[in-house]
C-alpha cells in the first residue's frame, strides 16, 4: 500500500476515493463518496454537523474502514488497515478531537509513534526539532510544556506541527482552527499556504466560511453522507458564492440580536484571582454582569481564560476574591454553583463529556446529586431515557438516540449534547466557553439564539472565546484578557480591531473594567 | 460484542480521547471470554506437551469443581471470597482507581477479626460474630486509608502505596504471630485457635461450604445495587472524566477516599471470613492469594457484578479442579496454576495498552515533578 519512497509525488492524483460507504449501526455515514485531491489544492470538505466528514477523514488516514469502495494515494492502490499504516504512506491527520498524549510533552509526542523513529528517545533532538518548526512557521509551540498544560489552541498548533515534522505528503486538518483567535488563524492560513506551495495537499475541514474563502482552492460539500458538490473551484467565488454552495441559505450567517431588557446584577466578580500551575491564572479581576447582559471575554488563548471559566463555574480553587451569583458566595464550589443555576458549557468536549457513557447519561449528568431519577438511590434507566430522549429532541442532537454513546457522536452533536445538558433549565449564570465551536451555519445559530434566550429569561451570560466574530455576535460588552489581567473593557459598539488587537497583545494600560 | 457500531476502528497508535474508552478500566467482557478461551486452548497445548490427554483432565478438574456436593462446597468456598474482593475492587476501578493492595488488607482483616473475637471471646455469638466482621472491615479500611488520603490530597499514585502496605502487612503479621499472638506453646507462627463463639459454621457438612458464602452473596447484591445507584454512577463518571464529575459537584476527593475505603473493607472483611470460617486460626499465609486473584476476578469480570461473579466462579472452579484432578488422575494440579497464569497474562495483554498509558503517565509525573513545581 506504501508507494516506493524514490517515487515521484508528482506522478500521480495525490488522492482518489471512489465509491467509498460507510454505515454505523442504523446511520449511513457515508454512501458511495467519489473524492479527489488534486496535486497543490487545499480542498474544503464542508457540509452540516454529522454529514461525515471526520468519518471520510478517518477513513482516508486508515484508523476507520470503509463498508465498500477503493481509494489510491499518489496514483498506487491505497489501503490502510490503521493510521500507522497511513501515517508510512505519508497521510497526516489532525483530528477534530486532538489526539496528543497526555502526560507527554510535545517533544515526546513528537517522536512517540513517529514513522520509523529510533526505538532510543533523544530529548535534545526532539527538542531541537520543535522549536525550529515552530520557528519556522512562527508558531509558539513550547517544547518541554506538559500537553495538559497547553490552551486548545497550542495543542491544535502542536498537532500540525508534528504531521509537518513527520514529513506528511498530504495532510488532512479537521476543524484545525475551531480554537483558534484571529492571528492564530492567521499563522495557520500563512501554514497551509506555504505547505501546499511547497507541494503538500490539504484537506480541510472547516465550518467557518471566511477562511475557507481565503484558504480553498476548491469545494465539497457532503450532506447527510453523500456528495451534493463536488470539487466547486472557489477560488474565484466570493463569500456569497461559497456560502450559497456551503449552505444554501445564507440568511442562516446573518445574526439578529434581539432587544434584551437588563435586569439587576447577578454575577460579581470582585478581587478574583486564581494561581493555576496550568495556565497563567488571573488575577485581580473585579466586573459585574447584570441579567439580560451578554459579556464578552475575548484574548489569545492561555491568557487565563481557562482560569476564569473554572472560577466562574466554581471549579478553580481560589487565590483571592469572590464569585458571587444573586448574592450568594460560590467560590471555589462546583457544588454551590450548579445549585445556584451556574451553567457551563466546556471549551474543550473531552473534558465537558463522558465520552464512553451514553447520550441518555450524559444529558441527564448534571441531576446526579438531585435523586430525580432514582427510587431507593437505584437509577430509573427508563426516566433517565425518557427524559434524554426529551433533551436531545430540543437540542436537536442526532442521531436523537439515548442509547447511543456520546463517543459515536459527530463533533458539532458532541457540542449540541452538552449544551442539552447544561441548558435544560435557564441558567442563571450561563458561562459559554466558544459555545459555537464545531457547530454547521444553522446549529450555530440556534445555538446563538439559546444564548439570547437564555439572557431574555434574566440570566446573566459571559461568552469567553477566542472567535471575535462569535463574541461580537452576541455580547453586548467586552473586556480583554492578557496574562490573566484586565487590559481593556468596552460596549461592543466601541469595538474596533485596533482597540482590540492592541489590549489582547497587552499594550493598553492594564485597567480594572469598570462595572455596568 | 456489546458495541458493533465502533467494532469496525482498526488498530490505532493514539485513539481520539473521545473516541475510545478514555480512562475506563472496565469495559469489553467480550475480550475476557477470549483471554479464558485461550488459556484453556494453551494449557491444553501444555497437557499435551507433557505428555497428559487434556480431555481426561478437563474432564477431572470440571468433575473436581462441580461434580459432588463436596466438589462445589471446596468451588464456592473458595470462589466467595475471591468475588468478595473482586466487588470491592470493582468499586475503585470503576472510579478509575487501580488498588492492588487487597493482599494486605486482607491479613489485615484477618488480624482486626481475630483481635475482635477476642475481646468478644465470652459474649454470645450474635454479638461476638458481627463484631469480628465490623472488626475485619475496619482494620482492612485502615490498612487504605494512608493510600486514600495520599492519592486524594497528594496524588501520590496508589499502585505503589497500596502495594507498599501489602509488604507491610506482611511483614507486621510476620512480627504478630512469631511473639506477641503467638500462644507459648506452639511451634510455627500461628495464633490462638479462634474463639469459638466466634466461628462461622460450615452449612453443609462434610463438605468446606461455610456461612462466610451468603457473605459474598451480600456483597454481591450490594454491588449490584451500587452499580444502578445514583452514587455509584456519580463515581463511575468521575472514573470516566474526573474534570467533568467534579465541574458537575462531585468532590474528587471523597470519590477516591470513599472507593479505596470500599475496597479495604470488603479485603478486610475476607481476612474475617479466611480467619473465622475457613481455617479458624490466623496464620502468616492466611491470605493465600485471595488479594491478588481478587483483583485479577474484577479485572476480568469487566467490574460488573456479573463477570466478577463468572470470574469468581471460574477462578474458585480451577483451584479446586486443580487439586481434585491431581487426587483422581494424577494429574499435577499444577497444571491448573499454569491455567490460572494463563488467564492472568491473557488479562494483562488484554489491558496493556490502559496499562501503558497509566505507568507513562506515572512516568511524566516522575520525570516532571520538577518541571510543575516552578
Ligand atoms: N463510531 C461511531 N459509531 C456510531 N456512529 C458514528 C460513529 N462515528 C460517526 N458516527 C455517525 O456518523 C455520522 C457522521 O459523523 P461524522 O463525525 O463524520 O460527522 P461530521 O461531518 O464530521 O460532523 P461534525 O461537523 O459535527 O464534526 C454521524 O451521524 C455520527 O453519529
Ligand atoms: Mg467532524
Amino acid at each position: 500500500m506504501t508507494s516506493e519512497p524514490g517515487a515521484d509525488p508528482a506522478t500521480g492524483t495525490p488522492l482518489s476515493v471512489r465509491g467509498v460507504s460507510r454505515r454505523f449501526g442504523s446511520v449511513q455515514a457515508l454512501a458511495n463518496v467519489d473524492f479527489t485531491l488534486e496535486a497543490g489544492e487545499i480542498h474544503a470538505l464542508v457540509g452540516e454537523n454529522g454529514a461525515g466528514k471526520s468519518t471520510l477523514a478517518k477513513i482516508v488516514a486508515g484508523s476507520i474502514r470503509s463498508d465498500s469502495g477503493s481509494m489510491s494515494l499518489f496514483g498506487q492502490p491505497y489501503r490502510p488497515t490503521s493510521r500507522r499504516e497511513g501515517a508510512a504512506a505519508g497521510v497526516a491527520h489532525v483530528r477534530q478531537q486532538l489526539s496528543l498524549v497526555r502526560g507527554l510533552t510535545v517533544a515526546q509526542n513528537l517522536q512517540l509513534g513517529r514513522p520509523g523513529a529510533p526505538a532510543i528517545f533523544n530529548a535534545a533532538s526532539a527538542r531541537a526539532e520543535v522549536e525550529r518548526w515552530s520557528d519556522e512557521f512562527s508558531l509558539s509551540v513550547p517544547a518541554e510544556t506538559l500537553v495538559d498544560d497547553m490552551p486548545l489552541a497550542v495543542r491544535q498548533q502542536a498537532e500540525i506541527l508534528i504531521a509537518v515534522a513527520w514529513g506528511a505528503r498530504l495532510l488532512i486538518l479537521d476543524e484545525p482552527s475551531s480554537a483558534l483567535g484571529p492571528l492564530e488563524t492567521k499563522a495557520l492560513i500563512a501554514l497551509c499556504h506555504r505547505l501546499r506551495s511547497e507541494g503538500t495537499p490539504i484537506l480541510y475541514i472547516s465550518h467557518r466560511l471566511p477562511e475557507l474563502a481565503e484558504l480553498a482552492d476548491r469545494l465539497t460539500v457532503l450532506r447527510a453522507g453523500r456528495v451534493v458538490v463536488e470539487g466547486a473551484d472557489v477560488r474565484a467565488a466570493d463569500l456569497r458564492e461559497v456560502a450559497t454552495l456551503m449552505i444554501g441559505d445564507v440568511s442562516l450567517l446573518e445574526v439578529n440580536r434581539p432587544e434584551i431588557e437588563r435586569g439587576t446584577t447577578r454575577l460579581t466578580v470582585t478581587d478574583l484571582s486564581v494561581s493555576s500551575t496550568q495556565e497563567i491564572g488571573c488575577h485581580g479581576l473585579n466586573f459585574e454582569v447584570a441579567g439580560g447582559e451578554i459579556l464578552g471575554v475575548v484574548g489569545i488563548a492561555g491568557n487565563g481564560q481557562d482560569s476564569l471559566a473554572k472560577a466562574l463555574t466554581g471549579q478553580a480553587k481560589l487565590a483571592s476574591g469572590h464569585v458571587v451569583v444573586d448574592g450568594e458566595d460560590i467560590s471555589g464550589s462546583a457544588r454551590q454553583a450548579i445549585a445556584a443555576g451556574v451553567a457551563h458549557l466546556h471549551e474543550d468536549r473531552s473534558t465537558g463529556l463522558a465520552a464512553a457513557f451514553t447520550v441518555a447519561d450524559n444529558a441527564t449528568a448534571r441531576h446526579v446529586r438531585s435523586g430525580r431519577f432514582t427510587r431507593f438511590g437505584v437509577r430509573l434507566a427508563d426516566k433517565i431515557a425518557r427524559h434524554a430522549g426529551e433533551l436531545v429532541e430540543r437540542f436537536q442532537v442526532r442521531p436523537p438516540d439515548p442509547a447511543a454513546r456520546a463517543s459515536s457522536l459527530s463533533g458539532g452533536n458532541q457540542q449540541k449534547l452538552m449544551a442539552a445538558r447544561e441548558l435544560e433549565k435557564n441558567p442563571t449564570v450561563l458561562v459559554a466557553h466558544g459555545p459555537t465551536k464545531g457547530l454547521d451555519p444553522e446549529a450555530a445559530k440556534a445555538m446563538r439564539d439559546r444564548c439570547f434566550a437564555a439572557a431574555q429569561a434574566g440570566g446573566a451570560v459571559v461568552v469567553i472565546s477566542a472567535d471575535l466574530d462569535e463574541v461580537s455576535d452576541l455580547a453586548h460588552r467586552v473586556v480583554v484578557l492578557y496574562r490573566g489581567r484586565v487590559t481593556d473593557a468596552f460596549p461592543i459598539e466601541d469595538m474596533t480591531s485596533e482597540r482590540l488587537g492592541a489590549a489582547m497583545a497587552g499594550l493598553t494600560e492594564t485597567m480594572e473594567a469598570a462595572s455596568g | 460484542m456489546a458495541d458493533t457500531s465502533i467494532g469496525g476502528d482498526v488498530g490505532d497508535a493514539s485513539p481520539e480521547p473521545l473516541e475510545d474508552e478514555g480512562r475506563r478500566l472496565t469495559t469489553s467482557l467480550s475480550t475476557s471470554c477470549l483471554a479464558v478461551l485461550m488459556a484453556i486452548v494453551l494449557g491444553g497445548l501444555i497437557m499435551l506437551m507433557s505428555g497428559e490427554n487434556p480431555l481426561t483432565a478437563y474432564t477431572a478438574m470440571v468433575d473436581g469443581a462441580f461434580g459432588s456436593e463436596f466438589a462445589l462446597g471446596e468451588t464456592l468456598s473458595r470462589a466467595a471470597p475471591l468475588a468478595i474482593v473482586g466487588y470491592g475492587t470493582a468499586v475503585a476501578l470503576r472510579a478509575g482507581l487501580i488498588t492492588i493492595g487487597a493482599q494486605g488488607q486482607v491479613v489485615a482483616g484477618a488480624i482486626g477479626a481475630l483481635v475482635t473475637a477476642q475481646l468478644f471471646e465470652s459474649g454470645p455469638s450474635a454479638v461476638a460474630i458481627p463484631a469480628a466482621a465490623l472488626g475485619g472491615a475496619l482494620f482492612g479500611m485502615a490498612w487504605v486509608l494512608i493510600p486514600a488520603l495520599l492519592r486524594a490530597h497528594f496524588n501520590v499514585n496508589e499502585i505503589l502505596s497500596t502495594l507498599l502496605f501489602t509488604e507491610f502487612a506482611a511483614l507486621l503479621i510476620e512480627y504478630l504471630l512469631n511473639n506477641p499472638l503467638k500462644p507459648p506453646t506452639a511451634i510455627t507462627p500461628q495464633s490462638d485457635p479462634y474463639p469459638d463463639n466466634g466461628i462461622l459454621g460450615l452449612i453443609i457438612d462434610g463438605t468446606r461450604f461455610h456461612a462466610g458464602v451468603f457473605v459474598a452473596v451480600a456483597i454481591g447484591l450490594l454491588f449490584v445495587w451500587w452499580v444502578r445507584s445514583d452514587r455509584g454512577f456519580s463515581y463511575d463518571l468521575y472514573g470516566e472524566n474526573p474534570s467533568l464529575a467534579q465541574s458537575l459537584g462531585i468532590s474528587g476527593n471523597r470519590v477516591i477516599i470513599n472507593s479505596l475505603l470500599i475496597s479495604g473493607a470488603t479485603a478486610g472483611l475476607v481476612g474475617w471470613i479466611q480467619a473465622a470460617g475457613l481455617l479458624q486460626r490466623v496464620y502468616v499465609q492466611i491470605a493465600s492469594d485471595i488479594g491478588f486473584f481478587g483483583l485479577v476476578v474484577a479485572f476480568l469480570g469487566g467490574a460488573t457484578p456479573g463477570g466478577v461473579l463468572v470470574a469468581a466462579l471460574l477462578f474458585g472452579a480451577l483451584q479446586s479442579g486443580g487439586l481434585a484432578m491431581q487426587s483422581s488422575e494424577g494429574i499435577p494440579a499444577s497444571l491448573s496454576d499454569i491455567i490460572q497464569a494463563l488467564l492472568l497474562l491473557g488479562f494483562s495483554i488484554r489491558y496493556a495498552p490502559q496499562i501503558i498509558r497509566l505507568t507513562r503517565g506515572v512516568m511524566a509525573n516522575f520525570t516532571l515533578i520538577g518541571k510543575r513545581r516552578k
